[in-house]
């Protein structure tokens, strides 16, 4: 009885990953085929791998260039959102501040709608706003990690409340009669304990940025184009390079990848198990 | 080391007051013991004693020094707290040495301090544990270990034994006392057990609603309690209280009670015939035996080495503990002695003592 479940279970997971790993896998069929195979006859085992596709997009000077600034601005926002969202939980949470549940709340109205209607004030304030002399943060890549916060920070304020929450007050506390100042119960009691939290801050926060196309593709030209807005770039009058496109594809897959890995670890639950009785 | 003094402190939260202008006086290298029910404002002196709650108004001194406006880190104090509140990704030797790394020690001094405080509490074999790998007992000397290797002025110790099971809970109040002695630096205990408080303080603070009903030694609040609520909430278990009225009837005073039980005075009480008072009597000073007051069996609770009973007259409930075994039943006769010169006798109106 116990081992058919424990088949059951096994068949669940492997249907389970089918459907989610056969589309990255179909992916990589078609990066490394030939333009001419693309349309004959589907053939889900490779006979032959053909490696062009990712030599011109390794060769291509622009790819990589747009494959940086994406690097760079997903890092970025990433990095600066989790560090603002932590300290804005830890003021949230910590401090008697006049109405602070009306504006925990009002933070996240932004992403109650969707992203398009912001298009107009953010281009608008990227370019007439924001602008010294002849410079304006529109197509540049500080530009875009600031746009990106926008709606990235009530993101990370949202997910940290709780893990900051979750912190009891009276370690803060104990370690401030220890003799800590403020800089330092954050930076050595509260930091390392919200670190899964901030783990999974950074990854969303991440992804999100290095998966978004629509912002990227308005209030970019060429400085700071991104690698999703690139991806658009081999759609063509002429036609559609599907092989290229799917070489860029799994190039942008990579970074996730590495970047997952990195935190993974991070996100261990139970951290605070034992610092006060329940 | 240090003396503390507490002055006319109040606290309020908007508009809404909750400590009346406490004074204490705690002298350099006493124990200390705030007690009260829950609710009493004891925990939220001592944070205000530890710079956690800003106070209102008044002064608190640590030592010399008014530290009012001092921030917790430079008050030269340590806590326990009731939560101990061990930091959870440090191991016990990073626990207990935390305030000699924010005082900027050298390494080797915390290792020797770590050490030293380790071995007086028996952790020496723990130093490398996280929190959650020790048990409640060890937990709470951690938390002990980091309040004592810093040598402070002050110990602030909140209901640090509330979380431990009876058994432990009776060692640890005995390694406390003795950490105490031995090192005879001034601590101030919060707890709602007055039995920690009897066992433990030198001088005890009763409090209740934000107010100090009376400081005393333990002996001494068992003895001349100033108020019924002092009387009830020391001793245990606690002191019986019968409401009532003097009596002058038959040429001798006597108290008789709204339920008409009569109970005999001590000849030097400073009651006036037809006096409304409340007449009590701890439970220990109770004897029984022939004649006496008849009262009627309710409850005998024996534990063995001593017996208590529960016995009613009308709507009077009286309890008494005695060494003997007691072989009556409920509802049989018995008859209680009060010892006449621990009776105490408070006003009816004002429940102050007469």
């Amino acid at each position: 009885m116990k081992r058919q479940r424990t088949w059951l279970y096994l068949l669940f997971w492997v249907v389970v990953s089918f459907l989610t790993l056969f589309p990255i896998y179909w992916l990589f069929v078609i990066s490394v085929k030939p333009a001419v195979e693309l349309f004959s006859t589907p053939e889900v085992i490779l006979s032959s791998v053909y490696w062009k596709n990712y030599v011109d997009v390794i060769n291509d000077e622009t790819l990589r260039g747009y494959m940086m600034n994406s690097l760079v601005i997903s890092t970025g926002n990433a990095v600066l959102v989790t560090v603002l969202g932590f300290l804005a939980c830890y003021a949230l949470s910590r401090f008697d501040l006049g109405g602070k549940e009306s504006i925990f709340f009002w933070t996240i109205t932004n992403r109650m709608a969707p992203p398009a209607v912001f298009l107009l004030p953010l281009f608008l304030l990227l370019t007439q706003v924001y602008k010294f002399g002849d410079f304006t943060l529109l197509d540049t890549k500080i530009g875009m990690i600031l746009v990106y916060c926008t709606f990235n920070l009530p993101f990370a304020i949202w997910t940290l409340r709780p893990t900051i929450d979750g912190i009891p007050k009276e370690l803060d506390e104990a370690a401030f009669v220890d003799g800590a100042s403020a800089w330092t119960v954050i930076t050595e009691i509260v930091l390392p304990l919200a670190r899964p939290g901030l783990a999974v801050t950074l990854i969303l926060t991440w992804v999100f940025a290095w998966n978004e196309y629509l912002l990227a593709a308005t209030l970019t030209n060429f400085n700071a184009r991104t690698l999703t807005t690139g991806l658009s770039e081999y759609v063509t009058t002429t036609g559609t390079e599907w092989g290229v496109m799917a070489a860029i594809s799994m190039f942008t897959l990579v970074p996730a990848l590495i970047v997952f890995s990195l935190v993974q670890r991070h996100i261990v639950a139970g951290l605070t198990f034992g610092a006060v009785k329940g | 080391m240090a003396g503390v003094n507490i002055d006319d402190v109040y606290k309020r939260y908007g508009s809404v007051q909750v400590m009346h202008g406490v004074s204490i006086d705690i002298e350099d290298g006493e124990f200390v013991v705030l007690v009260g029910p829950s609710g009493c404002g004891k925990s939220t002196l001592l944070r205000m004693l530890a710079g956690l709650e800003p106070i209102s108004d008044g002064t608190i001194k640590i030592g010399e020094k008014v530290v009012n406006e001092v921030l917790p880190k430079d008050r030269d104090i340590a806590m326990v707290f009731q939560s101990y509140a061990l930091y959870p990704h440090k191991t016990v030797a990073q626990n207990i040495g935390f305030p000699l790394k924010m005082a900027k020690r050298p390494k080797a001094e915390i290792d020797e301090k770590v050490g030293r405080a380790a071995e007086i509490l028996d952790l020496t074999k723990y130093l490398d544990r996280y929190p959650k790998a020790l048990s409640g007992g060890q937990r709470q000397r951690v938390a002990m270990g980091r309040a004592i290797v810093r040598d402070p002025k002050v110990f602030l110790f909140d209901e640090p034994l509330s979380n431990l099971d009876a058994k432990l809970r009776v060692s640890m109040r005995m390694e406390i006392k003795e950490l105490h002695q031995r090192l005879k630096t001034t601590i101030v205990y919060v707890t709602h057990d007055q039995i920690e408080a009897m066992t433990m303080a030198d001088k005890i603070v009763v409090m209740r609603d934000g107010r100090v009903e009376q400081i005393g030694a333990p002996l001494d609040l068992y003895d001349n309690p100033q108020n019924v609520f002092v009387a009830g909430f020391i001793g245990s278990p606690s002191m019986n209280f019968v409401k009532g009225r003097i009596d002058g009837a038959n040429g001798t005073r006597q108290f008789v009670s709204e339920g008409g039980l009569v109970l005999p005075l001590p000849a030097q009480a400073s009651v006036a015939v037809g006096q409304e008072v409340i007449y009590g009597i701890r439970p220990e000073h109770i004897s029984i035996g022939e004649g006496g007051v008849a009262m009627d069996v309710v409850v005998i609770e024996p534990t063995g080495s001593e017996t208590q009973v529960f016995a009613r007259s009308g709507t009077d409930l009286i309890d008494a503990v005695v060494k003997d075994r007691i072989a009556a039943r409920p509802g049989e006769k018995i008859g209680f002695h009060i010892d006449l010169s621990r009776v105490h006798l408070f006003d009816g109106k004002t429940q102050q003592r007469l």
